[in-house]
């Protein structure tokens, strides 16, 4: 993970690593239809919802993985690493009690472990350094040891 | 509600990238329209163009690009976005206009040149822009979304990486057989199975890459140019269908679903097909072809039972028993489907109904179902909850 203080999304608004301790994503929830949503600003409300009180929430780090895919080719620009990371795993990771499931590149390397339903954790991950000399990073997940 | 008919329809054969501009293509399939539908283009009263999206700004203006090279006759001309189902929102415009009265003849088109590769972002704001997310976080090109609910329907269902390879076998089968087809080989199981994998479980030969093509649909209420067509088609019914509160697909742009389904998986396209059943008063029982957009080998399967061909977890059987081959019970996709041709994406969704114009007209040779066909069936599939529907009789 890098030295955290030194550490800049590539897009703001989407991860949390200070407040909690714990890498969390930054969802919202509409306290009149119950629903989540991330990102938090991607609103998909139940129809006929007041949309009224929605507000920030942080999504727990730990869920489960509901599916998976290896991707083998290196996707074009505007993704960037600083080295390739291909082949490298994409998840869609369950929060169960916030009713919505996130996709994330997976760090685990050894891509043959990976099984539906494994518990796993939402880490930052490092993708290049920028021209101020700071760590640009993702959300990303990893499997529970 | 006047009866209205499609008289003519034109495509310019899929290709490739292509460094040629985009209007060259529209030009030829707008062309073989007209020749088909044998009228001139003074009598085409309304211009229905699927927007083209990777020309910026000018190239946005297809409808108006198109026009001047034909002769500028200060007609309506609307220019439509609606991704892959963009041709079916172009075919439903023109279908209103002619249904309303407003004109009696009217032009649907749609003509694409695709960059090379994976389709990637337009933009670089993800303030503006959602789609900048998942290419910037995730590296999410559409076949990893596609995997995604692949890998979700092998655990559910069973399905096999042979039903997925057994997909490309049928299609590249009929494929071969379209002289229209980019792809005119026929693949083996095996063949299929040792291509390399790009997104597993999809290997390469289990998705569709993307395309050059343009496709053009002439129709009409007039009764004089319908009397002298050849074999006119029918439309029943043409209709579009967002996605719905609650479906659980991890949808094209996005990086999260529902957890807990509340609507059905690809509510977008389930949506337009009920739609179109209750307008036509035709049911999937009637239907006698269908073309799916079989974007991968998922899709086919998907759409065989979101559009109610067979229940939940029934297509792979649908597959393996051949009821989707040339003499099953629903022929499907004997165009070869996007496996033989490849996605342009603003025509495609109109050469899928042509093709089954071409199937009820009685046109495709070596691939034509041997049965007197009457009721055939267009799906399309569009991403960010978007699709269409139309239903066509002879």
């Amino acid at each position: 993970m890098g030295n955290v203080s030194n550490m800049v999304a590539r897009i703001p608004g989407l991860i949390d690593w200070w407040s909690t301790g714990e890498v969390r994503l930054i969802g919202a929830k509409c306290n009149s239809c119950n629903t989540y949503f991330f990102p938090k600003d991607h609103h998909q409300h139940r129809p006929g919802c007041s949309r009224e009180g929605v507000e920030e929430v942080l999504l727990p780090n730990k869920g489960k993985l509901v599916s998976y895919t290896i991707m083998r080719y290196t996707p074009p620009p505007p993704f960037k690493f600083e080295q390739s990371i291909v082949p490298y795993g994409v998840g869609l990771v369950e929060f169960e009690n916030e009713r919505i499931q996130v996709a994330g590149i997976i760090t685990d390397t050894d891509l043959k472990s990976l099984k539906l339903g494994m518990k796993m954790e939402t880490v930052t991950l490092r993708m290049f350094t920028n021209d101020e000399k700071q760590d640009v990073v993702t959300w990303a997940f990893r499997a529970v040891k | 509600m006047r009866d209205i008919y499609i008289i003519g329809t034109g495509i310019s054969p899929w290709l490739g990238f292509s460094e040629q501009v985009f209007t060259n293509f529209g030009t030829v399939a707008i062309d073989n329209a007209l020749k088909d539908a044998d009228i001139e283009w003074k009598q085409i009263q309304a211009i229905m163009a699927g927007i083209f999206v990777w020309g910026g700004n000018a190239g946005h203006l297809s409808g108006q690009y198109h026009e001047s090279i034909f002769g500028e006759t200060g007609v309506p001309v609307i220019n439509v976005w609606n991704a892959c189902a963009t041709g079916i929102a172009a075919l439903q415009m023109a279908y209103n206009s002619v249904a309303s009265g407003q004109t009696d003849t009217a032009l649907a088109f749609g003509a694409d040149v695709s960059p090379k590769g994976f389709f990637a972002a337009k933009t670089d704001d993800a303030v503006q822009d959602r789609d900048v997310i998942r290419w910037k976080m995730v590296g999410m090109p559409n076949p990893v979304y596609w995997a995604l609910e692949c890998k979700k329907r092998m655990a559910k269902y069973g399905t096999t990486e042979e039903d997925l390879a057994l997909v490309k076998v049928v299609m590249s089968e009929y494929g071969s057989k379209n002289p229209g087809a980019r792809f005119k080989r026929a693949y083996t199981l095996e063949e299929v199975l040792a291509s390399p994998y790009v997104v597993d479980p999809l290997r390469l030969y289990m998705i569709c890459p993307v395309a050059t093509g343009a496709a053009a649909v002439i129709v009409t209420a007039d009764r004089k140019l319908i009397s002298r067509a050849d074999k006119p088609v029918k439309i029943n019914a043409v209709t579009m269908g967002s996605a719905m509160y609650g479906d659980p697909t991890i949808r094209i742009g996005v990086v999260s679903c529902p957890a807990v389904p509340e609507a059905p998986l690809l509510s977008e396209s389930y949506s337009a097909s009920r739609q179109c059943y209750e307008k036509a008063g035709i049911g999937p029982e009637d239907v006698e072809y269908f073309e799916l957009p079989d974007n991968s080998s998922w899709h086919y399967l998907a759409y065989l039972e979101c559009c109610g061909f067979c229940e939940e977890g029934g297509a792979e059987k649908m597959l393996r028993d051949g009821e989707t081959k040339i003499d099953g019970r629903l022929p499907t996709n004997l165009s070869g489907g996007f496996s033989s041709h490849g996605e342009a994406v603003a025509a495609q969704a109109l050469w899928q109904v042509i093709e089954c114009a071409n199937q009820l007209r009685g046109r495709c040779g070596e691939r034509q179902v041997q049965k007197k066909i009457k009721v055939a069936m267009a799906q399309t599939y569009g991403l960010m909850g978007n699709s269409g529907t139309t239903i066509l009789t002879i």
